[in-house]
């Protein structure tokens, strides 16, 4: 679907997912769809979720990837209005949702984690390989079962050219976690 | 339901110690808390904990207790198997959606070819660790990139939506990128924080020092404003003098946004008011008094022309320049101001406060009627205000920007002033003491005129000590190819002046030039190299105007109020200025100007101080009972007042 007038595609959403883990609070996830200028279309949260020690124990070094992919990732994009071309996640964990969806999905590991932040990104302990594969000046990582994943991201980047940057939004999506949990702030 | 079922589990576990203790079956005992713990009871605010009840036995995951031994051992116990579900459940969460408005779409450039490397395909191979050469050279790429400036809600903001909407903005560079959005020359970074600043509030005050470019910043932001949707009419109201300053402003700063100045007879301006095609309109505060009514009730039918609405007058904004203008809540101007229907309330001054802290109380009445009064603690107002106020000075935000350097020129009265002098203070000094409890400031007011007159020119013999100081610093810096601007609080001894310098060409900036000339006459000063110096009075050259090409400013005289002269001041040093501006500010010695120099000095320190949070709050202009003090007069029954 796409406006002549103005060359810009109606309707792709491009969707940031990320989940931040206060040690006290638990984990906490966002969800931010944006169209091609970067402008936000929806967002949703969680709630703080904690897991029980039933699970802490079950899941072992796979908790995380439960946690964050399974669960809250799987949560917000169930969610979300629109659905997004493409998924990008700073937090490693997330990208198990992929069994979940139908959507490529790509891990862009931040490099600007703030030291004076009360959360953490969790990162997987799960012995997952991933491709790389690189759009404009990031790398993008995703499951090797899912490699094709790399592929249709590269090419809807090239196709769409939307004016993004990849990383940026994970910063906003984190000032909005701290905005709707005030108590998370305090570390 | 659930505590029960873990009750019951505690028996059985209990039942199945027992046992062991007879060396039957190995089993782990059940704490009651740690079972609720483990199986999630009461766990946490979502619903994410596994949930687990009679009827919930489904057995994605089960755990089987002693099953091997219950064969061998204990053929006979009553061993239950437990099914646990874990994720059943997703998390609750929260959303928003937001409108996109299409005003904000633009068309984007032609795609590149798709032979270009802009975007690469597979690069490496790898686990989940990207740490390659390719890798630590995004990272590297992506360190180097400009600090983004990002919006923030309003501290009055109350609905979540409302501020996860300005959270969730993209910095505000990209928005001007997308939005292809051009400017003459590269914005500072401060000044994105001001744009970010003003286009999430409903009530501002920019208060930046003069020459920063709060103009820059308030045109900027209604034009992202305007393209987002956010706004459709918008009113300006300035000074008269400053009209055609904002019109040129807007035409460098947002040419593609339709404006429309507010004049002519009475039905042109009611159809300028109405007038749906320019959503910025410029008014002037004089004009406003004419106006009234027709803001007030619209009433345009019966003045101008039938095809006016007889709807109310709505402005999704209404910004004050000089906002310094309203510090007066019972002048006509402020009420008429107050009384404009709109959604948006910026003022824009770099002088909030210029003689007390009513000032700023008067101007929030525009803003936010009744959040402030006069009667709270500095240090209430001062935090009560803080979330509505952007200021910044030159010195922290412009730290390369050259330096202005003071020169107090200290001169002494020629012979024929002094004596003028003399017997005029004597004789007024005498005439006000002998009026005794008659006396009025207007009284002591004429006397520090006629005194200050006579610094400035002997009335007799028209000889000046600081005309002579002029005639010689204009010659160096016209030698130099510099150009200077000189300020008096009168126009007629701007005149005076303006015949001992012909040699200067000096051109004229003053209340006796109309307003349509003024125009030309800064672009003469501007662009003709023979006109070294412009004389110009406070009223009319102290506030907008851009004159960062001059390097030279003469303070002939002195103003009452320090904030009045660093506005003259800020006229050459702003920014754009390449060079140090040097300010040469004449005063005679042992006179009237030297005692109002000396009260000055004492409240510019004040400025600074109520600033800075702390102190009592003070009257910074000259009180009634300082005036007076000028002369040692003793202030007659009255109270101490503000001038």
């Amino acid at each position: 679907m796409s406006d002549n007038s103005t060359g810009f595609t109606k309707g792709i959403g491009y969707g940031f997912v990320t989940v931040r883990l206060h040690p006290e609070h638990g984990y906490f996830g966002g969800l931010l769809v944006v169209n091609a200028l970067a402008r936000p279309m929806e967002f949703h949260c969680t709630l703080p979720v904690k897991p029980s020690r039933a699970q802490s124990i079950l899941y072992g070094p796979t908790l995380h990837d439960f946690v964050c992919g399974e669960q809250i990732a799987r949560a917000l994009l169930s969610k979300a209005k629109s659905t997004p071309t493409i998924i990008f996640t700073d937090t490693s964990p997330v990208l198990s949702v992929r069994h979940f969806l139908s959507i490529p999905i790509g891990w862009l590991e931040s490099d600007t984690e703030d030291e004076q932040s009360s959360m953490i990104i969790p990162t997987s302990n799960a012995n997952r390989v991933c491709k790389s594969y690189r759009v404009e000046d990031v790398i993008i990582q995703v499951p090797e079962e899912f490699q094709d994943d790399g592929h249709a991201i590269v090419a809807s980047w090239k196709q769409n050219s939307p004016q993004i940057d990849l990383m940026e939004p994970f910063t906003r999506i984190t000032e909005a976690l701290f905005e709707a949990n005030p108590a998370a702030k305090a570390a | 339901m659930m505590k029960p079922f873990m009750e019951e589990i505690r028996v059985n576990a209990d039942a199945e110690s027992n046992r062991l203790e007879k060396g039957v079956q190995t089993i782990e005992p059940f704490d009651i808390s740690e079972a609720n713990s483990f199986f999630g009871s009461g766990c946490h605010d979502s619903a994410m904990s596994c949930s687990l009840s009679s009827s919930d036995l489904v057995a994605n995951l089960s755990i089987e207790l002693c099953d091997s031994q219950k064969e061998t051992l204990l053929p006979t116990a009553d061993i239950r198997t437990l099914s646990l579900t874990l994720g059943g459940q997703l998390p609750k969460t929260i959303g928003f959606t937001f409108p996109e408005s299409p005003m904000w779409i633009v068309a984007k450039e032609t795609p590149k070819p798709a032979s270009e490397p802009t975007t690469d395909s597979l690069v490496v191979n790898s686990a989940s660790n990207p740490s390659n050469e390719s890798a630590l050279a995004c990272r590297a790429s992506r360190k180097d990139r400009p600090k983004m400036t990002r919006m923030r809600p309003p501290g009055d903001l109350v609905k979540l939506e409302d501020r996860l909407y300005y959270v969730l903005q993209p910095p505000l560079e990209t928005l001007i990128q997308s939005a292809k959005l051009t400017f003459p020359f590269q914005p500072f970074p401060y000044q994105f924080e001001g744009v970010a600043f003003l286009f999430s509030r409903a009530a501002a005050i920019l208060a930046d020092e003069m020459g920063l470019g709060k103009t820059m910043q308030a045109i900027t932001t209604i034009r992202m404003l305007l393209l987002s949707g956010e706004l459709q009419t918008v009113l300006l109201i300035c000074p008269k003098p400053l009209v055609t300053n904002w019109v040129r402003e807007f035409g460098q700063w947002a040419p593609e946004v339709p404006v429309a100045v507010i004049e002519g007879d009475q039905s042109k301006r009611a159809w300028v008011w109405n007038h749906p095609q320019a959503p910025v309109k410029i008014a002037n505060y004089e004009l406003l008094m004419r106006d009234r009514s027709l803001l007030e009730t619209n009433d345009f039918k019966s003045d101008a022309s039938e095809n006016f609405s007889p709807a109310q007058l709505h402005f999704d904004l209404v910004v004050l320049d000089e906002a310094q203008r309203i510090k007066n809540r019972n002048s006509t101007t402020s009420e008429i101001v107050r009384s404009i229907s709109r959604s948006r309330s910026w003022a824009l001054t770099g002088t909030p406060i210029e003689n007390s802290t009513d000032d700023l109380v008067s101007i929030f009445e525009f803003l936010s009627p009744g959040y402030l009064h006069n009667d709270m603690p500095l240090k209430a107002m001062s935090h009560a205000s803080r979330d509505y106020i952007l200021r910044r000075t030159k010195d922290k935000v412009l730290t390369e920007m050259p330096p202005k350097m003071f020169r107090d020129a200290e001169l002494d009265l020629t012979s024929e002033q002094i004596s003028t002098y003399k017997i005029a203070e004597e004789e007024g000094v005498i005439g006000l003491t002998d009026m005794g409890d008659e006396i009025t400031i207007q009284h002591v007011f004429e006397l520090v005129l006629r005194l200050k007159q006579i610094c400035n020119f002997d009335p007799i013999t028209g000889a000046s000590c600081k005309l002579e100081r002029l005639e010689a610093d204009l010659e160096e810096v016209a030698a130099s190819g510099q150009k200077a601007i000189v300020f008096s609080q009168w126009v007629d001894t701007l005149d005076k002046i303006s015949s001992k310098l012909e040699r200067f060409s000096p051109l004229h900036y003053h209340g006796r030039i109309p307003s349509k000339q003024r125009d030309s006459v800064i672009e003469r000063f501007k662009n003709d190299p023979k006109h070294t110096v412009i004389l110009m009075s406070y009223g009319a050259g102290a506030v907008g105007l851009n004159l960062q090409f001059c390097h030279y400013v003469f303070l002939f005289d002195r103003w009452w109020n320090p904030a009045v002269e660093d506005q003259a001041i800020n006229r050459a040093h702003r920014l754009g200025v390449k060079g140090t501006v040097t300010v040469s500010r004449m005063m005679a010695m042992n006179t009237i100007e030297q005692r109002i120099h000396n009260v000055l000095e004492e409240k510019r320190a004040l400025i600074n101080t109520l600033f800075a949070e702390t102190g009592e709050p003070k009257s910074l202009g000259l009180t009634q009972k300082e005036i007076f003090g000028l002369f040692n007069l003793h202030l007659p029954h009255r109270h101490s007042k503000a001038a």
